[in-house]
């Protein structure tokens, strides 16, 4: 026992961490019950739910998973998904990685013009161009179109990521650029060489929060598409709510089916985004 | 290897109204270590950078091995630079930092394994090709930096206070092994730095900068002990330079320099040079003072009183007060002393070791003798 910690010692330095243990345990709790909650509507059935709403499943439904896939739409549902938010975020990330690249790293004139200009249009709640919007999009044949809707997503998620990644860019020492200069790279070759690898940790961060917000968004999806084979999954699981029965477990079934690829992208680019991290990219 | 040569070069950043490099022109020759020294914010980064072809050339004209590279872009002026914060590529192994530029330029893959191996050899890199930055000391970085400017095989090399981030022991190392890679590569190099010591013990010559203009070019104990104007003689030598005002007269045909209460003898000056009245700065460096009563005849002696010891092991620093007009000088002694505070202290000097600027222009007085 030559290396035991005193117990005396051991006691305070737990019973200090204990109220930071309580608060992680309550924060847990918080966000974790309504999740376990819904996961176990998911097998089961709406009648058993209205008889008790909290009861642990008696019979696991595992058919109501294949039910909410064949029977209803789930599939297309997905697909939809899948290729709006996966376009979106893929061009949002290029574009947004460039734009923010020369935003931060280019002296030209009116560099903070389009910076503020981009910045301005982070602080107006969305909605407000809502009806205008509708309105383009009917005029270019874009409405109750997937293109459509994935253009108007690469619009709204846009500022948002230029602004974070030219804040992470901005940090990125020159010397750094101006070693691959002598090195023999030419611009472009900087920018995915050097400025892509080096920032991977904001990068990351900011294909999760795309992803995250528009595989859930709502608004623009229900206005600018209305033909069921286009919806996207937000829009799905809305359709098991009738005006007069709301079918909740299979809601909850579809919310389960919906948030799995979310958990999928976070585990893949939190790893990322910790890897950089680690690595002490900049200093 | 090739000769530099900058022609009246001059940088000004937009947006500034003073020029950061003004009109500097100098030659280095092909083979020769030259050190850019200055104190910060004179334009030593500037001229390199215009050297190296990261920034514009606002007038001028820049000659790299007989061509004229003004325009020339960075990567084609056969150059490499060793940045002061060591700029590896964070997300790159020590390898590929080194590799970095070859690859680019088409070298064979066997001639990059080998330029890679003999770096990593001379500079001891070996058991960490494997290793990313983040996981090398101040010291290996530096030398990774410098690896990387050495497998490009460059005409010129180029140093932008490259040692200012290590730790003196280190900093003293690093110093003599940059020497000697100079000697076994041959090849031109442009070293930038504040530090006097590093430029007194590395170039073969010396370019004092001073507000983007060259104060002074030569070899460093030329500089040392003919500084072109106050501000040189100031910026080299440690404890720097004691610089007091006097006025020039004649007493009994012997000139003199009156400064408060005392008479400075000047021994190297012909008279007919020294205009009676003339209002000059006196300088007398701290280390050609001693303590006076040991040494011979021939000297010349002042008195003030002694304000503070700065005992350094094998010498002591003396500051002694001279009265107004003069202010405190430092000396620098080899004895110990043990004199208390306020007492009265006498320094003796050789007339010989004085200097003289003029008031307004600080430029040099010319002498006849050497200091
Ligand atoms: N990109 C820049 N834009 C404007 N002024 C600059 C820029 N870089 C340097 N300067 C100015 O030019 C002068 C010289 O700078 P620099 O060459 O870096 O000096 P040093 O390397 O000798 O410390 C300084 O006054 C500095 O403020
Ligand atoms: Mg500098």
């Amino acid at each position: 026992m030559a290396n035991a910690e005193p117990f005396a010692d051991r006691a305070t330095r737990m019973l200090r961490s204990a109220p930071l243990a309580a608060v992680l345990v309550l924060y847990t709790l918080y966000s974790a019950l309504p999740f376990a909650w819904i996961a176990t509507m998911s097998v089961r059935t709406t009648s058993e739910i209205s008889a008790n709403h909290y009861a642990w499943p008696t019979v696991w439904h595992w058919e109501k998973y294949r039910a909410a896939w064949f029977d209803s739409n789930f599939g297309t549902y997905f697909w939809n998904s899948t290729l709006v938010v996966v376009a979106a975020v893929a061009v949002v990330t290029v574009l947004g990685a460039a734009a923010a690249h020369c935003l931060a790293r280019y002296r030209f004139r009116g560099n903070r013009l389009v910076y503020f200009i981009l910045f301005s249009s982070i602080i107006f709640p969305p909605q407000i161009i809502l009806i205008s919007l509708f309105q383009v999009m009917a005029g270019y044949g874009l409405y109750n179109s997937r293109l459509g809707l994935t253009l108007v997503y690469i619009g709204l998620q846009l500022p948002l990521t230029v602004y974070l990644l030219e804040g992470f860019f901005a940090r990125i020492p020159q010397d750094l650029f101006d070693a691959a200069k002598i090195d023999g790279y030419g611009d472009f070759e900087i920018f995915v060489r050097i400025v892509l690898p080096v920032g991977m940790p904001a990068i990351a961060t900011t294909v999760i929060l795309n992803f995250i917000q528009l595989w859930n968004e709502f608004l623009f999806a229900v206005v600018l598409v209305n033909d069921p084979g286009l919806s996207t999954l937000p829009i799905g699981i809305r359709r098991f709510m009738g005006d007069y029965f709301q079918d909740t477990g299979m809601i909850a079934t579809g919310m389960m089916i919906a948030v799995l690829p979310v958990i999928v992208v976070y585990a893949f680019f939190s790893e990322k985004l910790i890897q950089g991290m680690t690595a002490g990219a900049v200093k | 290897m090739a000769v530099v040569r900058l022609d009246n070069l001059s940088k000004r950043y937009t947006g500034t109204a003073d020029a950061a490099v003004d009109r500097v022109s100098f030659t280095v020759a092909d083979g020769e270590f030259m050190v850019l020294l200055g104190p910060s914010g004179c334009g030593k980064s500037t001229t390199l950078r215009m050297i190296a072809g990261l920034e514009a050339i606002s007038e001028g004209a820049l000659w790299i091995d007989g061509r004229q590279v003004n325009t020339v872009p960075a990567k084609d002026r056969d150059i490499a630079m060793v940045f002061q914060s060591y700029a590896l590529y964070p997300h790159m192994t020590v390898r590929d930092n080194l590799a970095f530029g070859l690859r680019r330029r088409d070298v064979a893959k066997a001639e990059i394994e080998r330029r890679v191996a003999l770096a990593a050899s001379i500079l001891g890199l070996e058991p960490l090709l494997e290793r990313k930055p983040f996981a090398l000391s101040g010291g290996q970085r530096q030398r990774v930096a410098l690896g990387r400017a050495i497998v490009r095989e460059p005409k010129v090399f180029l140093f932008d206070e490259p040692l200012s981030n290590l730790d003196a022991a280190l900093r003293v190392a690093t110093r003599n092994e940059l020497v000697k890679l100079h000697r076994r590569l041959g090849v031109t190099m442009i070293y930038v730095t504040h530090d006097q010591v590093e430029a007194m013990t590395m170039g073969q010559r010396i370019c004092v900068m001073n507000r983007g203009r060259v104060a002074q070019i030569g070899a460093p104990l030329e500089v040392y002990r003919n500084p072109a104007d106050a501000f040189v003689a100031r910026f080299l030598g440690s404890p720097p330079m004691n610089l007091f005002p006097a006025t020039l007269r004649t007493d009994g045909g012997r000139a003199l320099a009156a400064a408060g209460t005392h008479a400075i003898p000047l021994e190297r000056w012909r008279t007919e040079a020294l205009s009676p009245g003339r209002e000059v700065l006196c300088g007398i460096r701290p280390e050609a003072f001693e303590i006076a009563g040991r040494t011979t005849a021939g000297t010349a002696t002042v008195t003030g009183s002694l304000s503070a010891i700065e005992p350094l092991g094998a010498e002591t620093l003396l500051l002694v007060d001279l009265g107004p007009g003069v202010g405190e000088v430092t000396a620098r002694v080899r004895d110990d002393v043990d004199a208390p505070i306020g007492s009265t202290m006498a320094l003796s000097f050789q007339p010989a070791s004085v200097y003289l600027f003029d008031r307004t222009s600080e430029l040099a007085i010319p002498a006849e003798g050497r200091a």
